[in-house]
């Protein structure tokens, strides 16, 4: 279980989420187990030593989100409703705890809210999160929760209140970031010939991995497949995209066999896209800036309410189709298939995007990195429009030229 | 009140005597229904035999039960096992549970042993005692038929009648209170069936709350592969485990000798579909919807009872292990209990059964003839009588289901914690060591296991609580079911909260059973699966359990539980202190 928590702890660094100086990771066993810095594990330790879960992980975000969201929070809110398809359908409303409700010696309104939700985003401290069975799943909550605080903050700075100055510079490192845009690195992933079975499992594994490299995904998730005759290789539900190695269903069309239960749970809408394009491989990421942008709709009479599962339209950023769809058996194998022929990639709204490919996964993971990169420059174009001046400059002089 | 109608049905069969006790609110609310609330009504009388007239059999609903909240149209039939002695609660779906809400009752508590056979008829007024020897003897379809308008049916068949210590309760929908033998309790009480017909609406405290975790968990559900995938639940039932199981190598064959079986294909979820065209069935107002059956309507076998009746005992026929399924159902018989003393007794005798064989000896167990008079012991007793007690594949004498420890650490060490002997559902690591949900752990690691385990006996003492399917959870959580809960009673319940009560009814069960004489002896697996490996192949390396490592976890489980090292109560009152 230690081996756990060091595998964690540091994927949270390597992802980019968590301040490595700001950081524990908890777990129970017979007695607790820990890593991470003294003053972030005092607090860990008085929250989880009440909790009847497996794992806790607490860290100040790597950029300072949760400083940036209770800025702009109104003093009677008590949770934030995340805009994501994923942590909508996983998390629902994450709660929100100010400063002066907890100490390290009276942790009981955080007690009491872990003990109902998931996650927690803290004042001063950053996400505190759970994990009911592993210590991985406490990692994979922070994620989603670090994913939805981002595109909502973000997402807000184009549809609410503009950024202020302070806001804007407190994001440097992120602007600075968006001024090299992803680097397509996929050469090695024309090279891989998708015939034999082990060379299959190989490409899958590699453009997993570097789908994750890449930051295309929130923690590890997303979803990978290759067409093979009248069967599917599939990434299976819950698998790390970077640990795929054992962890691939092999699932045939005419469903003679139900082991790929565990395939998953968009092996639906992979299976239609397959029948619907003819592609050969299909790669699925959540990159930040495109599920942004197709959350920015410009619809002003629509009666819709629940977006994500109910709107009808398809819209379009830079000629790829944005569509409606929930995970699973929630729409998306209805809605992607028959837009996705034609570019090759679609946006589902408020979830990410699929991209596919005739003969390799260098076509789909190429498309995401591209898509990604017009995203995050007409993100910087839209965001320079809201902003002042000073802030207008400070943010110009750091765009992509 | 909301969520609870307050009321329980009490029927004394000595006296003939019915009538309605309060249930008082606060009892409700910490114990919630089902399980927790049967547990509890026992506290006076978990030591009487299973067989003494004065033992209650409890009926118990649950808050959710009545309302749109997705599976808990469920119950809980508890009382003290006659095949394992210790305390026992199944949970059943189908429609039963929903009309006695509706009747307006929380529970139905049933004691005494009437003199002839009777049927109990319960009704929004009360209940009424009929005779019903023209019934005795009769098979569950039957009894139903006859029965049927009086709305929904429980009843035993000729098992229940001469005590086979797995005798099932069955509901006319064909939903089975199985394993524990309380079929032939209520056969030894002379009760060979209860109906119920009500029309009474529950009222839900908050229903813009209620709509909204509806909302949430159906989004889940539909997000969840084994529910609503392809390959799922939904689509083959649970029989789609059975190329799964075959798969990862821990498909128990030829009573645990060997972990694969070459011939499962035969009766896969894909083969029963092939052969059958099934139709989608299920417990009222679920919408998964996953037990199927024949366009005629007859029910179709569920992973456990075709990987038994299949694999466990050698037979690939898929013709001959839907019969075993009908006959089991139609007298009233646990499959997985049969099966797997079947198994043991074809290890005992040197040849496992012939296809042709199963069917006329299930027929003998139930009515106890010949060598079924023995069997229909159950493994344990029927091994322990042939001098070889170690061939008895079952932990607190309850026969394992299907799926081999060998493959599965969590699920080694649940079958021999659980309160109720060997089964899967009391934690079900088979959630996350083989179908990866909510996460993936390693089947073949022990670390960390005992607080899973832990945490989930909680968790699926609540679920079975309130009363809601096991299934749910490949999707949803207590989050969700702690909001329906909360908008049904209009009383806060949070999935900490939820999982304290849960580890207060554990810790009740496992009180009762040390007070009936069970020690850390009877928390063990049979010792083949320390010594002789599983079905290796393919990859995959099925050696036998260490022994050391699974000591040392189990030694942590009764840690973090506060017992002893001997997994002992330190607190001798610890009746006392518990609501």
């Amino acid at each position: 279980m230690k081996r756990q928590l060091e595998k964690y702890a540091g994927k949270l660094i390597a992802d980019g989420v968590a301040d490595a100086s700001r950081m524990a990771v908890l777990a129970k066993d017979d007695r607790i187990l820990e890593v991470g810095c003294p003053e972030v594990l005092r607090l860990g330790r008085a929250v989880l030593e009440r909790l009847n879960v497996v794992s806790l992980v607490v860290a100040a975000p790597s950029l300072p989100l949760v400083d940036v969201l209770f800025g702009r929070l109104s003093p009677q809110a008590s949770a934030i409703v995340p805009l994501d398809t994923e942590t909508r359908t996983f998390l629902h409303d994450i709660p929100v705890v100010r400063r002066d409700q907890f100490s390290v010696e009276q942790p009981d309104r955080l007690v009491e809210l872990l003990g109902q939700r998931k996650g927690v985003l803290v004042e001063g401290v950053g996400i505190m999160t759970t994990g009911s069975v592993t210590v991985e799943l406490g990692y994979i909550n922070y994620c989603s929760i670090y994913h939805a605080l981002f595109i909502k903050i973000l997402l807000d700075f184009l549809q609410g209140k503009p950024p202020t100055l302070k806001e804007i510079e407190s994001l440097h490192p992120l602007w600075k970031r968006l001024q090299t845009p992803i680097p397509e690195l996929i050469d090695d992933l024309r090279e891989v010939r998708l015939d034999a079975h082990e060379d299959i499992l190989s490409a899958m594994e590699l453009a997993g991995r570097r789908t994750v490299e890449l930051q295309l995904v929130d923690s590890f998730f997303g979803n990978i497949s290759c067409r093979k005759g009248a069967r599917q290789y599939i990434s299976q539900t819950g698998a790390s995209l970077d640990e795929l190695s054992g962890c691939i269903d092999i699932v045939a069309d005419d469903n003679s066999s139900t082991a790929g239960i565990t395939a998953s749970s968009e092996l639906i809408a992979h299976r239609a896209i397959y029948q619907q394009t003819g592609c050969v491989t299909i790669l699925h990421g959540h990159p930040k800036f495109s599920v942004i942008l197709s959350l920015l709709c410009e619809e002003t009479d629509c009666r819709i309410e629940d977006c994500w599962r109910e709107c009808q339209r398809v819209r379009y950023f830079c000629g790829t189709p944005i569509v409606a769809g929930e995970v699973g058996a929630g729409g998306i194998a209805k809605k992607v298939p028959p837009v996705i022929g034609k570019t090759g990639t679609a946006i589902v709204y408020g979830h990410g995007v699929f991209a596919t490919g005739t003969r390799d996964f260098a076509g789909p993971l190429g498309a995401l990195i591209r898509l990604e990169n017009d995203c995050r420059r007409e993100y910087l174009r839209l965001l320079q429009d809201r902003v002042t001046d000073s802030s207008a400059s400070l943010l110009m002089a750091q765009t992509p030229a | 009140m909301n969520g609870w109608c307050g009321r329980l049905l009490a029927v004394d069969l000595s006296s003939d005597r019915i009538w309605v006790e309060p249930l008082k609110e606060e009892l409700l609310q910490t114990y919630l229904g089902g399980r927790g609330l049967g547990v509890r009504l026992l506290r006076d009388s978990y030591h009487l035999d299973p067989f003494a007239p004065e033992i209650p059999l409890v009926f118990a609903v649950g808050p959710l039960c009545g309302t749109p909240a997705p599976t808990a149209a469920r119950l809980a039939v508890v009382s003290r096992s006659p095949l394992t002695g210790t305390i026992y609660d199944c949970s059943a779906g189908g429609r039963f549970a929903w009309r006695l809400k509706s009747a307006g009752f929380d529970a139905l508590r049933i004691t005494g042993r009437s003199l002839t056979p009777k049927v109990l008829a319960i009704t929004p007024q009360g209940g009424e005692l009929l005779p019903a020897p023209e019934l005795w003897g009769q098979p569950i379809g039957e009894t139903v038929r006859v029965l049927s308008a009086r709305g929904s049916v429980a009843a035993i068949g000729p098992a229940g009648e001469n005590r086979v210590l797995f005798g099932n309760i069955m509901m006319g929908e064909g939903n089975a209170v199985g394993r524990g033998g309380l079929g032939a309790l209520m056969g030894a009480k002379q009760l060979k069936a209860i109906t119920v017909d009500g029309d009474r609406r529950c009222d839900v405290a908050d229903r813009p709350r209620f709509d909204q975790a509806r909302k949430d968990i159906m989004r889940l559900f539909r997000a969840s592969p084994v529910i609503f995938g392809d390959l799922g639940i939904a689509e083959y039932g649970t029989p789609a485990l059975v190329d799964l199981m075959a798969q990862r190598r821990m498909a128990p064959t030829e009573n645990f000798r060997k972990t694969v079986f070459s011939r499962s294909g035969q009766y896969s979820g894909p083969a029963i579909r092939k052969a059958y065209q099934p139709k989608k069935d299920g417990c009222y107002g679920c919408p998964i919807q996953c037990k199927k059956s024949t366009p005629e309507g007859v029910p179709l076998p569920e992973y456990e009872t075709v990987s038994h009746f299949g694999a466990l005992n050698g037979v690939d026929d898929l013709r001959s292990i839907v019969q075993s399924n009908t006959i089991c159902n139609q007298l009233g018989m646990d499959t997985i209990s049969a099966a797997v003393t079947l198994a043991a007794w074809g290890e005992l005798r040197g040849e496992f059964l012939h296809t042709e064989e199963v069917a006329p000896l299930l027929r003998d167990i139930a009515f106890r003839r010949g060598d079924g008079d023995l069997l229909a012991q159950g493994s344990a007793r029927l091994a322990a009588h042939k001098g070889q007690p170690d061939l008895s594949m079952s932990v607190k004498g309850l026969e394992l289901p299907a799926y081999d420890p060998r493959g599965a650490y969590g699920m080694a060490l649940a079958y021999c914690t659980s309160n109720r002997g060997g089964c899967h559902l009391r934690a079900y690591p088979i959630s996350h060591e083989i179908l990866r949900k909510p996460v993936a752990t390693d089947r073949f690691s022990f670390a960390g296991k005992a607080r899973i385990i832990k945490i989930a006996e909680d968790t699926n003492a609540t679920i079975d609580s309130l009363v809601a399917c096991k299934f749910s959870f490949f999707g949803a959580s207590l989050e969700e079911y702690g909001e329906l809960l909360s908008a049904t009673t209009g009383c806060e319940y949070d999935p900490q909260h939820l999982k304290s009560i849960g580890e207060r009814i554990y810790l009740t069960e496992r009180f009762y059973n040390q007070q009936n004489g069970f020690t850390a002896a009877a928390d063990q697996l049979p010792e083949r699966f320390f010594v002789e490996p599983g079905s290796s192949g393919e990859g995959i390396e099925v050696p036998p359990i260490d022994r050391l490592r699974f000591a040392e976890e189990l030694e942590k489980y009764y840690r973090m539980r506060g017992l002893t090292s001997e997994g002992r109560f330190v607190d001798a009152d610890f009746l006392e202190h518990q609501p």
